[in-house]
């Protein structure tokens, strides 16, 4: 009885967190939830995610900003869209889960390697209008540094299996010609969701 | 009939062997497919996360932009392609204040776009504007008695659920392998995830998600599995090696791109099945139809 009555030590509700979220170009979504569980049980990669999106939700309802930022759930998110198609409250998870790795980038929280290789993933489509995945490889590496270069030598075999069999040309593909006014486009995309954000 | 194709990123690169067959399949249905001229990248299910869903969306704008004058219909042969371009092509249909806001950006390029196409993915052109009957008749190499297994993935059927298929139970991929002479097995996970993007971050993601899907199409006595769609394609054959080394297993399991099996179907020159991109040799499963 008594234990109930008390908080424990850590808990810091962070309601300006919630609103934060709620105010991200899906965020007001997750309003929507209503705690069913047919995310969580649908979810391709749930066994491994820290939260399922249920729980996720949750936390970020009671504002605890650390938990929902510290967790791998969105960066495990693989983008299946089971959940998309499941949840009976229409919650758009998938866009969801972009708008939380979007806050976490923007706000610092970029430790897994999955936010390396988005990172690396945009520059190359940033600078060049087109993908390319020997620069996104050869960025991810810059990012997450020698150790994880070592780590990747278990690899090799994929590597060496991909380039026998013409899977991964050496040279970039050629510039979007009208990158200039690409880029100008996506400047103006920037600036216009940040304002509608708030 | 005429279409505006989007090859996207992975056609050009470690998909080429989607591109071949997908154009030579194309041609020999008489299907038209013309390139969206200086296309840029739709993003896949990874710009968003850096630079939120607007962005994207805008950027992917500007191929449906440039596609729009001619009126036809956008044909991509991937799935992540896919589901970019159709889930962006319906916010600037239904979402007018999107549609605003996305063309002031896109104007800033000099482009516009006023949501009057329709995105579709190839597989479902090849099922609804071909039709099982017309390939039947154009397959020229007896397939009877080659066991295949279905792979729809997840974004195909899912991107804008009941767009062609049921988004849980898809039949139709099922009924086009059966319409080029090939049996279809029983495939339970055939719509279950295959790790997607995260082969570099996450190899312990695909390793452990493309386990399943091989102990899945095993089970139903597959000989080969054939997929629409790039990212599965990859995973599931330049990762089959490392699942056999971590797990202990012994899979041999060839993926083809189902335009790799109708090219071989439909007896198109060899250079058409694109099969030396094949990293799990398809050649064992196939000799006993003259592939060789
Ligand atoms: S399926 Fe939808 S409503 Fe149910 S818990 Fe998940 S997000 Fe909430
Ligand atoms: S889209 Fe992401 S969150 Fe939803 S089921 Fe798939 S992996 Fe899980």
């Amino acid at each position: 009885m008594e234990q109930t009555n008390k908080l424990p030590e850590k808990v810091k509700y962070d309601l300006k967190f919630a609103r934060e979220i709620y105010s991200l170009e899906n965020g007001s979504y997750i309003k929507q939830c209503m705690q069913c569980g047919m995310c969580a049980i649908s979810c391709a990669t749930r066994d491994i995610m820290d939260y399922s999106p249920r729980r996720l939700f949750n936390l970020i309802k009671l504002g605890k900003k650390d938990e929902v930022m510290q967790a791998n759930t969105f960066w495990y998110c693989t983008s299946c869209c089971t959940c998309l198609v499941r949840c009976p409250r229409g919650v758009p998870l998938v866009d969801v889960m972009h708008d939380l790795k979007k806050y976490a980038l923007d706000n610092g929280y970029g430790d897994y390697p999955q936010a390396a290789f988005y990172k690396a993933f945009w520059a190359e489509v940033a600078g060049r209008g087109k993908s390319f995945e020997g620069g996104i490889t050869a960025r991810y590496f810059l990012f997450r540094g020698l150790d994880e270069v070592l780590k990747y030598m278990a690899l090799r075999d994929v590597g060496i299996n991909m380039l026998k069999h013409r899977r991964l040309p050496l040279l970039p593909p050629k510039k979007v010609k009208d990158l200039g006014n690409l880029k100008k486009i996506i400047r103006k995309a920037r600036e216009l969701s940040g304002k509608e954000a708030r | 009939m005429k279409y505006s194709f989007y090859p996207g990123c992975s056609m050009e690169a470690t998909a080429q062997a989607n591109l071949k067959s997908t154009e030579a399949v194309a041609h020999a249905l008489d299907l038209q497919l013309e390139e969206i001229p200086d296309w840029n990248c739709c993003g896949a299910t990874v710009a968003s996360g850096v630079v939120g869903d607007f962005t994207q969306q805008v950027m992917t704008g500007r191929n449906l932009a440039i596609a729009e004058p001619k009126g036809q219909d956008v044909v991509t042969g991937c799935s992540s392609c896919y589901l970019s371009l159709a889930r962006t092509n319906k916010r600037f249909k239904e979402d007018e204040h999107f549609k605003a806001m996305a063309n002031e950006a896109l104007a800033a390029g000099g482009y516009q776009y006023n949501g009057t196409l329709r995105v579709r993915q190839f597989l479902e052109v090849v099922i609804s504007d071909v039709g099982f009957e017309r390939i039947t008749k154009r397959i020229k190499r007896s397939l009877k008695g080659l066991k295949v297994a279905g792979y729809v993935g997840c974004q195909t059927v899912r991107a804008i659920p009941y767009e062609f298929d049921d988004p849980e139970y898809p039949v139709m991929f099922d009924r086009l392998i059966e319409s080029m002479g090939a049996e279809a097995t029983a495939f339970p996970m055939r719509t279950r995830c295959c790790g997607s993007s995260h082969a570099l971050a996450g190899t312990d993601i695909v390793v452990d998600s493309i386990h399943r899907l091989f102990d899945s199409a095993a089970q139903g006595g597959a000989q080969v599995i054939v997929t629409p769609c790039p990212m599965c394609q990859m995973n599931l054959d330049a990762y089959q090696q490392r699942v056999n080394q971590l797990r202990g297993t012994n899979f041999n399991m060839p993926i083809l791109f189902f335009t790799q099996l109708m090219a071989i179907a439909f007896d198109l020159p060899t250079d058409a099945w694109a099969l030396k991109y094949n990293i799990v040799s398809p050649y064992a499963a196939l000799a006993p139809y003259g592939v060789r």
